[in-house]
């Protein structure tokens, strides 16, 4: 089967590095100008029926493009299955929720507290859970998405079912401003944030983490006998996992005003999941195409509003027959060492 | 905490939760079988039991004609009804299954797809039926007439043996008990315990391996048509959305149990029930779901394959 | 900006169209125009109410239309699901459509609070046809609608204690078992109507979509009630007074606006719904319409039988057309029209709004029970 992933690779592979480091760059800014690619060229057809192109971008686009890298650290370079990645998106909105209206600190004080409070849930949750095998782990962690949501439901802190309304909107920096129409500012963030993400697993990938929750995915009993440290390396994906997902929530927490338990339930789990297995798993290309794909889809696909799901769903289903390792799959070579350790 | 209610209703809770665990044990089946075959969470599952209870309700309000406002039936009509909307129900999900392999699995396992590339695509499949059903009966419930008179054989110890209690209890166990038999004593029953013990052995051994995993999923198809028939007629309404939290509870009972293995998913979804009904009477209905999934975490960590261990193999044997 | 949003909510805009608004083709045309926005669940499961609300903006556009007005009004229709996300994402599109001068909505309390900073920001007026929930109005909430929100149905304050009164009239030593399904809504409710019950036995939240209602009906029991009152949708309430009945109780059964739709009693086995008492926060259509807007109402959209907000709705997007009729063309018109003016609702009722956005004097609280598997009024509670 033709695979981009290893054309692109071995074209970047030809290149020399100031070549490499011009290309970074020229994306990088590309992307940057994306908010302003209505003044270049008509961006009208992107448009979804009840939002325009530029807030599109932002949510759901950047926002699951980043809750994509987060849980492609946790599903696709470690191979845990994580059903419930909801859960510390939440974890992190509900911190902005709670703090952003019962305290005076302002968005970009909270966003450490929320990515440190989704980091200890992670934890939490990954001491004892973390120790289960692959299918066990899927269940323990969507019954972790459920519990979260439900006890948000049922606590009177986080307003219950009525949610948290009021939550304040960041502060300018450096002039940007953050109200409701300045779709390019959170874009921004949010790119930011993306490509921290990306510096961080391309780092960690290359480094003993990732060589070792590379073993783990592969086999976790030859990476056991060969001396990789299980659960420690398993707790490291999964509390960096959750603190992307905490960062997300904090954002879009501070973006929307306005959180209740019913923005946090399994399909978003599963749309997140659904986005990296469909672009390709451990695959930072495959999650940004995937993730950017899925995400926009059901939104522009709105007109046709009583089917839209179910077209998603064909959609990916197609899609999985087609390519079952998703539009990008991972590097060919990766994947001939996994037939072999089969 | 309402201790209170466990003085008059202490029986009442223990029956009606076996009588819930029923309907989940019958559900998880349809995890268990496929799940000790590929290996893999037959995430469909959940929606071929709302497509199930919808079959009922097509059996006995379209084919068969009975008003939603008809009076209750009596004698050899009422037999021949409920005989009729349950093995129309389990045909059509039994049917259902083979389509959700041939759909979302034949071709990925040809491909040699990696088990999330399963999971996704079952996923995908049960939003198209979640979605289609959704679609055609314009999102609203769905009642099945009460065609069974819900008398009562009388209290014990405050707990009440109605006849849909107690038909769902003794069809349960009679329907397990097949099953059991089947997997256990026939050639085809043995064939899939062969593919679920050496995929590669099987094939050696003159298995078609296909056949044997359409099968699987038209059995584990049969049980959950059968559960959601007893679904139907015990809560009598149904909606698209049923097959979330039945399914989700379901897939507890298998895990409970050890997901593979078919007397664990028994004891698994006895024990389900009964919690899930103590929990909400004793600490509140909105902290049922937060207690079962504390004691799974619990159960997952004292014992990691689940109460009685996956090896379908070994305890069917 | 505003051209591409416009252009998009065209695709919506369009079934206005088929019922014989005229839209606006060219700029050039003689009369004024303006749109009026509808906002409501048409898709996903709470869809029933959004479609039932929407016949009743299209029969008052209609009449409106049949008048000649000087200022041609257009519907744009906007479907939030009744979900908050949802209508967060809507919102800010609708907000910025400068054509918009008032938008009939949103139905659901929820999808009002995430809309409303969006509103707000565009200082888009609104009035509500079912969003019940307090703190809307309330100005001591961090939320509320002020100054850009109304609403002309009774809010949970008026309609929790009504229901309270009515569920146990006529009860000899009423003791009060209170249910809630942990929505905002029912949750809500339940909390408005909890301190108007004398002698609580207990109470319990059971979330929506539940199937088995037996430990719940064990603690009714255990406790002794003899009035249940159900603060939830109708789907639930259906499931649940089934059980009640099953499982031997006899008592009453009471809930709000959200079970009183026609298919509960069917939905719920006309038995087992026989007698329950419901309130809604509106009164039916049919009881204060004329025979002739009867006939003209199901000639239109083919219901007989209007359902649940009809009255509300039709009294909201009325009111909005009454300021249309007055020369209003834009939304700080409207919103002074709204804040300052007095408009006649169906019923010949006079509507003004507070400060906050209520009717001054509450909207009526209507009583229902079902007589022989049928909703029936029985007037005011």
């Amino acid at each position: 089967m033709f695979n981009i992933r290893d054309k692109g690779a071995s074209v970047w592979e030809s290149w020399s590095p100031p070549a490499r480091s011009s290309f970074v760059l020229i994306v990088i800014t590309l992307v940057a100008l994306l908010p302003y690619a209505g003044n270049f060229g008509p961006t009208s057809f992107l448009d979804t029926p009840i939002s325009s192109y530029q807030a599109v971008l932002v949510y759901p686009i950047a926002l699951f493009v980043l809750m994509g890298l987060g849980l492609n650290i946790v599903v696709g370079k470690s191979g845990l299955l994580d059903l419930g990645y909801v859960a510390f998106f939440a974890i992190g909105a509900y911190t902005m929720g709670i703090m952003g209206t019962m305290t005076s600190l302002n968005t970009w004080q909270i966003l450490p507290f929320g990515i440190f409070f989704a980091m200890l849930s992670g934890l939490l949750l990954g001491l004892p859970a973390l120790r289960l095998r692959g299918d066990y782990l899927a269940i323990v962690t969507l019954g972790f998405g459920e519990i979260i949501r439900i006890v948000a439901l049922n606590l009177s802190v986080t307003g219950g079912p009525n949610g948290i309304v009021g939550v304040p909107t960041p502060p300018a920096v450096l002039g940007q401003k953050f109200e409701l129409d300045d779709h390019a500012g959170y874009f921004w963030v949010i790119f930011i944030m993306i490509l921290l993400v990306i510096w961080m697993i391309r780092r960690f990938t290359i480094r003993r983490p990732g060589r070792a929750w590379e073993a783990i995915r592969q086999d976790e009993d030859v990476a056991a006998l060969m001396g990789v440290n299980l659960l420690v390396y398993k707790l490291w994906s999964f509390t960096i996992g959750a603190a992307v997902g905490g960062a997300g929530g904090v954002i879009y927490a501070s973006k929307t005003m306005f959180i209740a338990p019913d923005m946090f339930t399994f399909n978003t789990s599963i749309l997140v999941l659904a986005c990296i297995v469909f672009g390709g798993l451990g695959n930072i290309w495959g999650v940004i195409v995937g993730a950017s794909i899925l995400a926009y889809l059901p939104e522009r696909i709105r007109f046709i509003s009583n089917a839209r799901q179910l077209v998603f769903g064909l959609v990916l289903l197609v899609i999985m027959n087609v390519r079952p390792d998703g539009l990008l799959p991972r590097k060919k070579r990766e994947k001939i060492r996994e037939k072999q350790a089969i | 905490m309402n201790l209170q209610v466990l003085e008059s209703q202490f029986w009442s809770l223990c029956l009606q939760g076996v009588a819930l665990g029923f309907i989940y044990v019958l559900i998880s089946l349809g995890y268990t079988m496929v799940y000790g075959v590929l290996r893999l969470i037959n995430f469909a599952n959940s929606e071929v039991f709302m497509i199930g209870t919808f079959a009922t309700v097509v059996a006995q309000v379209g084919i068969l004609q009975n008003q939603t406002d008809s009076q209750s039936l009596h004698g050899f009509r009422l037999i021949y009804t409920l005989a009729f909307a349950l093995v129309f129900s389990m045909v059509v999900c039994g049917i259902l299954g083979i389509l959700v392999e041939l759909v979302a699995y034949r071709r990925l396992r040809a491909l040699g797809a990696k088990p999330l590339g399963f999971l996704i695509s079952a996923i995908a499949t049960s939003i198209v039926l979640l979605e289609t059903t959704r679609i055609v009966t314009f999102s609203r419930p769905q009642t099945s007439p009460r065609l069974l008179d819900k008398w009562s054989f009388g209290e014990v110890a405050g707990a009440n043996f109605r006849i849909d209690t107690v038909m769902v209890i003794i069809s349960g166990v009679i329907i397990f008990f097949v099953l059991d038999r089947f997997v256990t004593k026939t050639r085809l029953g043995k064939a899939i315990r062969a593919v679920s013990m050496s995929e590669e052995n099987s094939k050696l051994m003159g298995i078609n391996l296909n056949r044997v995993v359409s099968l699987t999923f038209f059995i584990g198809g049969l049980t959950t048509g059968a559960a959601a028939f007893f679904y139907t007629t015990v809560y009598e309404t149904t909606q698209f959305n049923v097959g979330f939290n039945l399914g989700l509870a379901a897939f507890t009972t298998a895990v409970l149990g050890g997901i593979g293995n078919l007397r664990g998913a028994f004891y698994g979804g006895m024990f389900l029930g009964v919690l899930e009904q103590f929990a909400s009477a004793i600490l509140g209905s909105q902290w049922k779901s937060v207690t079962v999934f504390t004691v799974l975490v619990l159960v997952l960590l004292l014992k990691p394959n689940g109460i009685f261990g996956e090896a379908v193999q070994q305890t069917r044997t | 900006m505003n051209k591409k949003v416009q252009r998009s909510l065209a695709v919506v805009s369009a079934a206005a169209l088929v019922f014989g608004v005229s839209a606006v083709s060219s700029a050039t045309a003689a009369p004024k125009s303006v749109s009026l926005a509808f906002q409501a669940p048409l898709t996903g499961s709470n869809a029933l109410t959004g479609q039932d609300e929407l016949t009743a903006a299209r029969f008052a556009l209609s009449e409106y239309n049949a008048t000649n007005p000087a200022i041609k009004v257009e519907l744009v229709i906007a479907d939030d699901q009744g979900l908050a996300d949802v209508a967060a994402l809507l919102a800010p599109g609708i907000a910025s459509n400068k054509k918009i001068i008032g938008l009939i909505g949103p139905a659901f309390s929820g999808a009002t609070q995430a809309s409303l900073p969006a509103y707000k920001a565009g200082r888009l007026p609104l009035i509500s046809m079912s969003a019940t929930r307090v703190s809307l109005t309330d100005r001591r909430a961090p939320v509320n609608g002020f100054p850009i929100f109304k609403r002309v149905v009774a809010n949970d304050k008026f309609q929790g204690p009504a229901l309270a009164r009515y569920a146990v009239k006529g009860v000899a030593s009423p003791s009060v078992y209170l249910v809630d399904d942990k929505t905002a809504y029912g949750k809500g409710l339940a909390d408005y109507t909890k301190p108007n019950i004398a002698k609580l036995a207990g109470s319990d939240s059971v979330p929506e979509n539940t199937s088995d209602y037996t430990s719940v009906v064990a603690k009714v029991k255990a406790s002794g009630a003899n009035v249940v009152i159900y603060c939830g949708y109708a789907p639930d309430a259906a499931k649940f007074v089934k059980a009640l009945r099953d499982g031997g109780y006899t008592g009453i059964f009471a809930a709000g606006d959200g079970v009183l739709k026609a298919t509960f009693p069917n939905n719920a086995g006309n038995a087992a719904a026989e007698g329950a008492r419901l309130t809604a926060a509106d009164v039916p259509f049919e009881d204060v319409a004329t025979p002739a807007q009867m006939v003209a109402y199901t000639k239109l959209t083919g219901i007989k039988v209007p359902g649940s907000y009809v009255t509300s709705t039709y009294n909201a997007t009325n009111i909005f057309l009454a300021c249309i009729k007055q020369g209003i063309v834009t939304r700080a018109g409207m919103q002074n029209c709204l804040t300052n003016g007095s408009f006649k609702g169906v019923a010949g009722d006079t509507i003004r709004f507070d400060r906050y956005g209520d009717i001054i004097g509450g909207a009526a609280v209507g009583a229902f029970t079902i007589k022989a598997g049928k909703i029936t009024y029985l007037g005011v509670a």
